[in-house]
């Protein structure tokens, strides 16, 4: 048995078995689904969120929300729900009891058992949640944008989604990472979580991370070539704006430093979570953590800033946020990472805790890198590996029309990560 | 001198041989790891201009005070100008071409 979030067995609920799945839907109500909601779906069905089962009812919404915890006292921080108009749920005629069947793109999805149909203040919502009313806040504009009925309960994945390469390649659910895992022989397993193309100062930030996360574990089998504490770089997959990098990107190019050797074969893997961010700073940090509990691994590294947004949270509230749980209550270490940076006069990225040339310090600003990227120019490999760059340009020409970074065309005719077939 | 908002133009060794020849070899700063950049300065008139035009272009204001993603065609076209009229001071002229000739713009040589 595969223990999860709050202790919790983490149990999938899926059905493979296409005749199964077909007698399961037989005459049940159709209801098109959108995207972000079928990628709650499927990370619901396979454990990502354990221990939910399925979209939140609302004792479990309002204890996120007052008390940033389940209604049976597990830790949660971000709502997960299923959201319908008033019409929309006369013109189907859903009420509770009932169970339909979420489609998308007129395929078979899940089953949804409803059982339980109820409104939510928004605002008291976006304040906890965000810390914030602000409507520019994008967690906020997300929530504001929820139809005004929610409805909660029991989810079956009915049709499990096919991944497009080469999204395909990374795709793992929770037990299939924990396979992974055990078939690696790691027993610690830092979590390095991102939606950048990697540069050499998140290489420090993973490399700091795993040498806190393995400490005082034996180092013989890590100079013998099989490391047993490992780096998951988890992307985050999910909604994209305008300027982000493109996924094909982001995947292609964490693999990479492990295929170009800068980190070993043994202690490095990449695979993604479907989640669109909420930028909701410590909040969600602590969901990330939940995530990657169920994805079995140990520890999990948050820097600066951690899933923030313009100046609503404190650089280091995703860290402080943990002082405040108990630390039973989490099954996942965090691992605070301070900001590593390019010091002329040392000659190398280093970290602010030990460079003393404050003034000569060069940042990795984001920015500065991105309009690099854009103007197709290949950085030092001080700072970016030329394999990288490679790969990020090969992406924008194949996956993000001729850009790099999310374009709106790329977001009208980008391959998806998943698709739903016809059962 | 009133305060201008730059648009970073990144330089690698074929395009600072070109500044080299126009006689602004100095005129990249160093800022990442030896990496160049140019920074062709913009009024806040023009700045607003380049917004409106290219609405995929951001203008940083938390942290570089720059003029950021705007597309390669367009830095390119800036680089090139820069060259031809051995200034960085151009993009009057850039603006004006631009909103003379439209997208036929990026295919014209710079007389």
């Amino acid at each position: 048995m595969e223990i999860g979030h709050g202790g919790k067995e983490l149990k999938e609920r899926v059905i493979y078995d296409k005749e199964e799945a077909k007698k399961k839907i037989k005459g049940l109500k159709e209801v098109p689904v959108r995207r972000q909601i079928a990628t709650e779906v499927i990370s619901i069905a396979y454990g990502f969120f354990s221990p939910l089962e399925g979209f939140m009812k609302k004792a479990d919404v309002e204890s996120t929300v007052k008390n940033m915890t389940l209604a049976d006292g597990t830790v949660w921080t971000i709502p997960i729900v299923f959201d319908m108009s008033d019409k929309e749920i006369a013109d189907f005629g859903i009420k509770v009891g009932d169970t339909v069947l979420l489609t998308r793109n007129n395929n078979p999805l899940a089953t949804f058992e409803v059982e339980d149909i109820f409104t939510y203040d928004k605002q008291e919502w976006s304040q906890s949640v965000y810390g914030t009313t602000e409507a520019k806040h994008p967690g906020v504009k997300r929530t504001n944008e929820y139809k005004d009925k929610f409805l909660g309960g029991k989810l079956t994945l009915v049709n499990p989604p096919k991944f497009n390469p080469p999204f395909d390649a990374y795709w793992h659910t929770p037990l299939m990472h924990r396979a992974k895992f055990k078939e690696k022989g790691w027993k610690r397993i830092v979590n390095h979580q991102t939606r950048n193309v990697p540069h050499t100062g998140h290489e420090w930030l993973m490399k700091h991370a795993w040498m806190a996360t393995h400490a005082e574990l034996s180092m013989e089998e890590t100079e013998g070539g099989k490391a047993i504490t490992g780096i998951l770089v988890n992307a985050i997959i999910g909604e994209k704006r305008p300027g982000d990098y493109v996924d094909q990107a982001i995947i292609l190019s964490q693999d990479a430093l492990r295929t170009y050797g800068y980190f070993r074969d043994d202690l490095h893997m990449t695979t993604f979570t479907l989640w669109d961010m909420r930028y909701a700073g410590p909040k969600e940090a602590i969901h990330h953590a939940i995530i990657r509990t169920n994805l079995g691994l140990t520890h999990h590294m948050f820097g600066r800033d951690h899933a923030g947004v313009g100046t609503y949270y404190h650089s280091y509230a995703a860290h402080r946020i943990f002082d405040t749980i108990p630390k039973e209550k989490l099954r996942i270490t965090p691992i605070f990472v301070l900001e590593w940076l390019f010091c002329p006069h040392c000659g190398e990225v280093t970290c602010i805790a030990f460079c003393g040339h404050k003034k000569e310090q060069q940042q990795f600003s984001g920015t500065l890198i991105r309009g690099i990227l854009m103007d197709g120019v290949k950085p030092t490999r001080l700072i970016f590996r030329p394999e990288i760059f490679d790969i990020v340009m090969d992406c924008a020409e194949k996956y993000g029309f001729g850009s790099p970074f999310v374009t709106p065309e790329y977001l009208e005719k980008g391959t998806p990560a998943f698709r739903i077939d016809p059962l | 001198m009133a305060e201008t908002y730059p648009i970073n133009v990144w330089i690698n060794e074929d395009r600072f041989e070109k500044l080299k020849s126009a006689g602004l070899g100095d005129m990249p700063r160093e800022v990442l790891a030896g990496m160049k950049v140019l920074a062709v300065p913009t009024t806040d008139v023009q700045r607003d201009k380049v917004l409106k035009l290219f609405s995929m272009a951001k203008y940083d204001a938390a942290t570089t005070k720059s003029i950021e993603q705007l597309p390669k065609h367009v830095k390119d076209k800036i680089f090139d100008l820069v060259v031809a009229r051995k200034k960085i001071d151009v993009m009057e002229e850039f603006l004006s071409k631009f909103e003379q000739a439209g997208d036929a713009f990026w295919s014209q040589q710079i007389a």
